[in-house]
């Protein structure tokens, strides 16, 4: 490689300096102060709660879970190290890759906690606001500063809002959960109408980014698509626009009912033109010199963001087709798992944690002490989470593929299956969450053997597979073409099976339950016969997505339940 | 604590557990007071007695460093009491997916920092 | 009950309106609902508002030039709608008398509570001031603009905490 491994800014986030570092510091003083006072007794552990969620900071079934951000799911080689450090040394060597683009490790102790911060603010790290009623982490398409149909890398901007709404001192005590997605592509790539508010970005008249901002969108016990609130937010308006909707859904959001607490009941409640009126009228009275996101300011954490340094395409590209030639697994594995670049001579490659019978978004410290190793060698120290619970390098040569795809076959990580009903999504469900109503794990594993043939995956073509283990939907099995929902029958685990989800821009629908609850291994048999049926019944080219929307849910329903 | 995993009928027999507040790990009280990490060692209560003696489980809950006092009900067999719901049956074994991590998982010797 | 003012405990020498009786003499906190008593009696004494977390700032907008103190209440200590009404108080209305917070509130919220425009919180008989000076003195940097227009630190949006 002609570029250092480590440029001076790391590539693809913005890079802290020594105020951000003091303040990290700072943050984990104060948590030791806080756990020292619970321990004490001077805290209750209903006042330490919400203290601790802020921290990422959980109790579960089996002990306390952490959950460390990593903003718009980007994070360095260096990083990604110590995240398998804490694996090693604090848990049991692996952790969890959320639909958020976080990491969740499952058996911290607590009195173990504040080391674990102050580790993880060596890295330039934390885990501010990953839970708790604040301003969660926000998210970003996986492909950004990459995609070839990218407009603007949203990155920046996210890293924008990041550090505006680190604690906040208005927004830390929300009615609920707050989270926001940005997408710089017009295919998005975030399921930006799926959060509480939902930012695309383009370019402006005057070649300046505007937005198109959704509110009230999210999946939980009441999946709501988001509305639109302004077509053409200018930049400069962004965090006073912002500002206006949370102190509108602060003031006016529920406290009296947590199940109706989120943004959307409030947007549905008033209606979305009262909404609107509210926050502008909230946008109009406030002091927007104050909140301007001036271009000054743009530049300045734009300058703290780490470009890559390409290398000329050369024969990149003929190599890599001469190998895809010589090997049809690679080929394959091209296909699927790679994804255009906007430089020539590279692609993005999504590394898919979901093989056959594995535990979807589970790594282990050496995959990920090898995923930085080879974020350093291939794609300038880079590594980003997916909501989908994968990883990328975003940035590599396409005649470093043959290699790549060979070391990440030898290590566990080279399934070919990106997009495919193997690549589930699926929250840790019963076997570690206190809310969950049933395992979503073993029925993921289950599927994703059953379906484990490259042929047969590539027969059935593109289809999203969503598992939550209860209604609170972290699995988002209502944003899936086939989505799973674990159920409670009286202290025995079930499932209901949801058909025709989609969170993409133009077709963004939410899945309809088929029918009642069966049992785990009646549900895998289920859904391979509506599979049968979708093979049987599409039209030539046609996806299930599509053959969904064109037949509707009855004869899937029909196959469903056909023996069971 | 989730209201829901403290429902029980009003007859049958059920055990006391909660999470200790330093590692979060998941006890059982004993006939002998103590907070075992196995549930075998628990100690069964008629559901007709229970209330009490939670009751003053969660009053001393702090000065136990406990958190999340609660009760579960159990069937007793040969080789201990079972809780009657999956939830409490993966509580009490560890998660299904790691078979290694029962309760009886012990951590690796620490290892040195880097 | 006694205030926390910058670091210090002091005596609280406002009185509460109670319910079903004439408003006392001296300065007297009274709810949304007997402002207009408040504004009509004679005599001495500053006149203050006791805010509930549903109350509407925008009500105190045409009596805000008479008050002397504004109380921000929260029921509980997760619920946060005092910061909003703390905040709207200062920038939408100007308000430049005292803002304090009463209710279920936790030292870790104390530095929020002063950028929102707050002077002061009603605190519980003995409490350790110390505590509360700690969580003031946690952190020397903010990440957004507040009402308190703290210096600029560096770049973009961040603020000097003093």
């Amino acid at each position: 490689m002609s570029h250092a491994p480590h440029s001076p800014l790391p590539v693809g986030h913005y890079a802290y300096d020594e105020v951000d570092r003091t303040f990290l510091k700072q943050r984990v003083a104060q948590f030791r102060d806080q756990v020292e006072r619970r321990i004490s007794g001077a805290l209750t552990e209903e006042e330490f709660k919400p203290l601790r969620l802020m921290n990422g900071l959980y109790l579960q079934l089996h002990a306390y879970m952490l959950r460390v951000a990593i903003p718009y799911g980007i994070l360095n080689s260096g990083q990604m190290r110590a995240l398998a450090q804490i694996a090693q040394r604090y848990d049991r060597d692996y952790g969890h890759f959320t639909t958020r683009q976080n990491i969740q490790f499952n058996w911290i102790r607590l009195e173990d906690t504040p080391d674990i911060l102050a580790l993880l603010a060596d890295a330039d790290m934390h885990a501010i606001q990953t839970s708790g009623n604040c301003i969660r982490n926000v998210t970003a398409d996986q492909f950004a500063g990459a995609a070839a149909d990218e407009v603007l890398d949203p990155r920046v901007h996210a890293e924008i809002l990041r550090q505006w709404s680190t604690l906040h001192p208005e927004f830390t005590f929300l009615p609920r959960k707050f989270k926001i997605a940005i997408s710089g592509s017009p295919q998005d790539r975030v399921a930006a109408r799926f959060h509480d508010i939902g930012l695309m970005a383009r370019n402006g008249e005057n070649g300046r980014p505007v937005f198109e901002v959704y509110v009230g969108g999210g999946l939980g016990r009441t999946p709501i698509v988001g509305v639109k609130l302004r077509d053409d937010l200018p930049e400069e308006d962004l965090i006073a626009y912002l500002e206006a909707i949370l102190r509108v859904y602060n003031e006016f959001g529920r406290r009296d009912n947590i199940y109706k607490a989120r943004i959307k009941i409030l947007v549905q409640a008033l209606g979305v033109d009262e909404f609107r009126d509210r926050v502008n009228a909230e946008f109009v009275a406030m002091d927007r010199a104050r909140y301007r996101l001036d271009e000054r300011i743009v530049a300045a954490i734009r300058a703290r963001f780490g470009v890559p340094d390409f290398d000329p395409a050369g024969q990149a590209a003929e190599k890599l087709a001469q190998q895809r030639k010589a090997d049809r697994a690679f080929d394959f594995w091209v296909r699927t798992n790679t994804h255009a670049h906007k430089q020539p001579g590279y692609v993005s490659v999504t590394i898919s944690c979901k093989p056959a019978g594995g535990i979807p978004g589970d790594v282990t410290s050496s995959q990920m002490n090898l995923l930085a190793d080879l974020a350093d060698q291939l794609s300038f120290g880079e590594l980003r989470i997916t909501h989908l619970q994968n990883v990328v390098l975003g940035h590599v040569r396409q005649d470093k593929l043959y290699g790549l795809w060979q070391t990440l076959e030898q290590n566990g990580l080279g399934t070919a299956n990106v997009g495919f009903i193997t690549d589930i999504v699926a929250c840790p469900g019963l076997d570690y969450c206190a809310l969950a109503n049933a395992r979503s794990i073993p029925i993921a594993q289950k599927l994703s053997e059953r379906f484990a043939s490259p042929d047969l995956q590539r027969e059935i073509g593109p289809l999203r597979l969503n598992i939550s283990g209860c209604i609170n939907a972290c699995g988002h099995h209502h944003a899936g073409h086939i989505g799973i929902l674990g159920v409670d029958k009286r202290g025995e685990e079930a499932f209901q099976i949801t058909l025709g989800g989609a969170a993409d821009q133009d077709t963004v629908s939410i899945g309809q339950i088929i029918g009642a609850a069966m049992s785990e291994d009646e549900t895998v048999d289920a859904i391979a016969r509506i599979i049968d049926t979708y093979l049987a019944r599409r039209t030539a080219g046609e996806q299930f997505i599509e053959t969904c929307r064109r037949l509707g849910t009855a004869p899937f329903k029909d196959a469903a339940y056909a023996t069971a | 604590m989730d209201r829901r995993n403290n429902r029980r009928d009003a007859e049958g027999s059920s055990v006391i557990t909660a999470n200790r507040l330093l590692d979060g790990r998941i006890v059982w009280l004993a006939a002998d007071g103590e907070w075992s990490p196995f549930i075998r060692h628990a100690h069964v209560y008629s559901n007709a007695d229970i209330e009490d003696a939670l009751k003053q489980q969660i009053a001393s809950a702090q000065d136990n460093e406990l958190v999340g006092v609660y009760g579960v009900q159990v069937t007793v067999t040969a080789s201990g009491p079972v809780p009657i719901t999956s939830r409490e049956r993966i509580r009490a074994g560890g998660p299904s997916v790691h078979p290694d991590f029962t309760p009886e998982w012990q951590e690796h010797p620490a290892v040195s920092p880097a | 009950m006694p205030l926390l003012e910058n670091g210090q405990i002091k005596d609280d020498n406002w009185q509460i309106a109670i319910e079903g009786e004439s408003l006392p003499s001296g300065d007297v906190l009274v709810p949304l609902a007997r402002l207009a008593e408040g504004l009509g009696r004679n005599g001495d004494g500053r006149l203050g508002v006791l805010l509930n977390a549903g109350d509407q700032v925008e009500d105190l907008r045409v009596a805000l030039p008479r008050l002397s103190c504004v109380q921000v209440t929260f029921p509980i200590f997760r619920d946060g709608r005092g910061f909003t009404q703390a905040r709207a108080l200062r920038e939408h209305l100007h308000f430049k008398g005292e803002i304090r917070a009463g209710g279920h509130i936790l030292p870790d919220q104390y530095e929020f509570l002063l950028r929102c425009g707050v002077n002061s919180v009603v605190v519980p008989e003995g409490v350790d001031a110390s505590v509360w000076q700690k969580a003031h003195e946690a952190f020397t940097v903010a990440y957004q603009p507040a009402v308190l227009n703290e210096q600029p630190e560096g770049f973009a949006f961040r603020r000097k905490l003093l």
